[in-house]
């Protein structure tokens, strides 16, 4: 019986090694826009979206759209060869997964934040004031 | 309006939750007592009369949650919009069914809803524990009342100091019939995860190691059945309805109700085990332990805002993160330090061979020692789970905080499953005692032979790959090795005893199904002309219209649509999308796009077509209603005083003058008269352009604009209109033509619609599995109750 607890702790310690060394491996940081230019490998930036900057490119399949930090205002051109995620353009933040190549920053994935997350904060400021 | 009579908003709502934080803690202070006359060898009557004050005490505070419940379903029936909750979830245009949702749509609703769920299984308990009632039900209580005491602090019946007119609607992502139901199960799961940890809790307190096994089992084979359905149910929403393709994304909201999912399957192998050789008491005890407090670490994760970077589902801060972190705080260490405190005292069962005087080890191919394995198996996915998931916050300690990818998740679990199949298929043939190798070898033979054939075709259909293949071998052996055991279970008429072996096909065949419709779908970006027949992977594909959708599900024009019927305004537009498959069956999809009114919000919503060997699924990406040909020119921005260029000709903003005489004529109208200095061919020529704005009607309707083109002096046909005044800096755009030789004119655009065209290749195996499992589940849940009910233990 003591052997098979050895056995089920050297399990669970095999696949924490695993997933330890995998761990360090698949993170992607989370970057300012200079840093993600400077840097080859898997990163993540968050921006607002140019209003008007986004535009599809049927032929290539691509999404082209750019990013504006929030604090310093710079902006970072996004690519992004999918779909063009539901409620992108009303995002209030987007972040974006992926790498600089070239000139422009080439996501793989996208995470949109959307305004309907505040609702509950909205209502709150519209008919919070005092009459 | 005070601030404190806004604070408490609709009374008997509010009044009902302090209630029940007095109840629950009365309740809980009347079953220590009873504990303390129990273990004190007081009279057996003394202590069931606190027994049966504490009982009545419990159902004071359960009725209390009911009744704050039902307060909180009937404002938002009523659309009582005073109440800051309902204002905010909820809207007078929504269904019935989507009315009911908006319960759960809020943080405080579904905080009432995990309550509500808490109270009616708190019955249950009281009825089941028995001998153990007293310290079962103060820690099943007290594992509630941390979740009371915040709702008493953020109260959902908060007013508003201005009524609004209507309220901000359901957010349109959630208005699904899979949405209305998800949540509750999810709920029932996360509350009866309180009853193994009290039952453990229990057991450390009175120091009967075995007896709460007996009684706790059912309870998570409820967790197993409640939270796996709603995991499932959700990522089936995902799929039908988000469009991503898939049905399971890692994010961290499902990862964080799948890890005390996993901890309770671990849980439930342990118990089994515990039961049936009176091993593993200290794993037992620290893995329900775990599972409770995993959920309430989830529960922190997706609503402190902690990961609002990183999930797409994340709640923001209510201001309650820090009484989480300390709930969190006092059950873990609580849970830990009791069982840290009573280690040396849990006896271990060592097993004594007469033969030899010595303890008997038991081989290695035996059904303890694979239990063993099978317990650290999953219990290592969900710690690996739950370290990928607080990335974000492991991370913020070093410096910036940061996500793993998905894959991660991938590669770390290829060879869990790979490694499951395998325990999956041995189990049958391995009694506690253990086997010879060549006996198992025997009995498992057929079993493995099928597997090895199921490998084979699936080489034959096209899977590559050492690795793949093993996993669909041993996914095939796993699954042939536990029919053979139902079929015998049968037939010797003990089908009751069948739901472990049942619920492992089920397994089985989930992982054939995660594996071939994950790695071997196909994706094809097309898009469709209106009209024209286009060729996409054996199937042909015509867009033939845009179309109406009902919220019946009928088609109809826009003409066709009846205004009195809330289904026929709820109709969402759709494109419909001719099929014909490779042997000439022909069918319409609808993969619908259409914005949401209230939000604005683009929303769409795939089509999916299933037959049992693959789904053909249809997620729109873009609509394109198409243009007639037109002169089209260079639009470019000008600040005052700012000089741009634009093919050779120079423009200049000189600043602009409004007239406002015409004010009053019909149509009202402004004028603005902009002046630039346009240089061409070397001679600078100030020029003046018009803008004539006219005034919104009375009563609504856009505003319209006219700005004559004005000649660019010193070329052939050049000329700009100003097309926008906008700022405050007085910026504004003017559009320049004529300036290319070639001429400004667009060709006309078809009327078209781009659509991601997927194959995913038995993905019915995914949810045949799950059912298979979840059957599994239940039959064992029905044994295991029928066990406890009959059950005498200390």
């Amino acid at each position: 019986m003591k052997k098979a607890y050895w056995i089920g702790a050297v399990v669970v310690l095999a696949f924490l090694a695993l997933g330890l060394s995998t761990f360090t491996k698949s993170m992607t940081p989370y970057v300012s826009f200079d840093e993600a230019k400077a840097s080859k490998r898997t990163v993540q930036v968050m921006g607002a979206l140019e209003k008007g900057s986004s535009r599809y490119d049927t032929d290539a399949k691509t999404l082209h759209f750019t990013l504006v930090d929030e604090k310093t205002k710079a902006p970072l051109p996004v690519t992004y060869r999918d779909v063009k995620p539901a409620n992108f353009e009303e995002a209030v933040s987007i972040v974006a997964i992926g790498r600089y190549q070239g000139d422009a920053f080439h996501a793989e994935k996208l995470l949109v934040k959307c305004p309907s997350k505040y609702q509950g904060e909205e209502v709150e400021k519209q008919y919070g004031k005092k009459a | 309006m005070s601030d404190t009579v806004r604070a408490i908003g609709f009374a008997p709502g509010t009044a009902a939750i302090w209630a029940a934080l007095l109840f629950g803690l009365a309740s809980i202070a009347v079953y220590l007592r009873a504990l303390r006359l129990e273990t004190s060898g007081a009279p057996a009557a003394e202590t069931s009369l606190a027994i049966g004050f504490a009982r009545r005490l419990y159902a004071a505070y359960a009725f209390s949650i009911l009744l704050a419940s039902v307060l909180l379903m009937t404002l938002l029936m009523q659309h009582d919009f005073r109440v800051s909750y309902v204002a905010a979830y909820s809207g007078r245009e929504l269904p019935l069914n989507y009315l009911f949702s908006t319960f759960w749509a809020g943080q405080e609703g579904s905080f009432m809803l995990w309550l509500f769920w808490g109270a009616i299984i708190g019955f249950f308990v009281v009825k089941t524990a028995k001998e153990q009632e007293a310290p079962v039900m103060a820690v099943y209580l007290a594992s509630f009342l941390g979740i009371v005491a915040i709702l008493c602090k953020q109260p959902p019946f908060r007013f508003l100091p201005q009524v609004p007119p209507d309220g901000q609607g359901l957010n349109p992502l959630l208005q699904d019939p899979w949405m209305v139901i998800h949540p509750p199960v999810m709920f029932a799961g996360f509350a009866s995860l309180s009853v193994p940890f009290a039952f453990a809790i229990g057991a450390l307190w009175r120091k009967r190691w075995d007896g709460w096994v007996v009684r706790a089992m059912p309870w998570a084979l409820f967790t197993f059945v409640t939270l796996g359905t709603a995991i499932l149910m959700g990522g089936y929403w995902a799929y039908k309805t988000l469009g991503w393709g898939g049905y399971w994304a890692w994010d961290p909201v499902e990862n964080t109700s799948l890890v005390p999912w996993l901890f309770t399957v671990s849980l439930l192998h342990g118990m089994y085990l515990q039961k049936s050789r009176e091993k593993h008491r200290k794993i037992n005890i620290f893995l329900a332990i775990a599972a409770y407090c995993c959920i309430l670490y989830g529960t922190f994760l997706t609503r402190s805002g902690v990961l609002a970077d990183f999930s797409v589902h994340s709640f923001i801060d209510l201001g309650i993160t820090g009484w989480l972190v300390g709930i969190i705080v006092v059950f873990l260490v609580g849970g830990l330090g009791l069982l840290a405190f009573r280690w040396k005292e849990i006896p271990v069962v060592a097993e004594i061979d007469p033969a030899t005087g010595k303890e008997r080890e038991e081989p290695f191919l035996s059904r303890s020692v694979l239990f063993i394995l099978s317990v650290a198996l999953i219990c290592a996915s969900a710690i690996v789970i739950l370290l990928g998931t607080s990335a974000p916050i492991l991370t913020r300690v070093t410096g910036k905080p940061s996500q793993v990818a998905t894959s991660f998740y991938n590669i770390t679990h290829a060879p869990v499953a790979i490694l499951i199949g395998l325990l999956i298929a041995l189990v049958p043939y391995l009694s506690w005692r253990g086997e010879a190798p060549k006996a198992v070898a025997r009995k498992a033979f057929v079993a493995f032979a099928i597997g090895v054939l199921g490998a084979g075709v699936a080489f034959s259909a096209g899977v590559r790959g050492a690795k793949d293949l093993a996993f669909i071998g041993f996914a095939v052996f796993g699954c042939a090795a536990n029919v053979e055991s139902v079929v015998l279970f049968v037939r010797r008429k003990v089908v009751a005893s069948a739901g472990g072996y049942l619920a492992h096909i089920g397994v089985a065949i989930m992982l054939v199904g995660i594996l071939i419709s994950g790695a071997y779908e196909k994706k094809t970006q097309v898009t469709l002309v209106r009209g024209e027949p286009t060729q996409v992977g054996g199937r042909t594909m015509t867009f033939t219209r845009t179309v109406l959708v009902n919220e019946d599900g009928d088609v109809k024009q826009r003409v066709e649509l009846d205004p009195t019927r809330l289904a026929d305004r709820r109709a969402k537009q759709a494109m419909e999308v001719e099929v014909t498959s490779g042997k000439g069956k022909v069918w319409k999809a609808y993969p619908k796009m259409f914005q949401n009114e209230r939000t604005q919000q683009l929303m769409a919503n795939p089509d999916v077509r299933s037959t049992p060997l693959m789904d053909l699924y249809l997620s729109p990406q873009s609509y394109d209603p198409g243009s007639p040909s037109r002169i089209e020119g260079i639009r470019i921005g000008l600040k005052p005083g700012e000089a741009k260029s634009v093919g050779g000709v120079s423009f200049t903003a000189k600043g602009f003058t409004m007239d406002r005489s015409q004010m009053n004529a019909n149509p009202p109208r402004v004028t603005m008269n902009a002046k630039f200095l346009v240089g061409a061919g070397g001679k600078t020529t100030e020029t003046t352009a018009q803008l004539v704005m006219f005034m919104a009607a009375a009563g609504g309707g856009e505003g319209m604009q006219q700005a004559p083109d004005v000649a660019i002096p010193g070329t052939p046909n050049g000329r700009f209109r100003v097309s926008r005044v906008g700022g405050n800096d007085g910026s504004m755009e003017i559009e320049v033509l004529g300036l290319n030789p070639a001429g400004d004119l667009k060709p006309p655009t078809a009327e078209s619609f781009s659509v991601d065209v997927t194959v995913k290749p038995l993905i019915s195996l995914v949810w045949g599995g799950f059912y298979v499992m979840m059957a599994g589940g239940l039959l064992a849940l029905i044994r295991r109750s029928r066990d406890a009910h009959a059950a005498v233990v200390g």
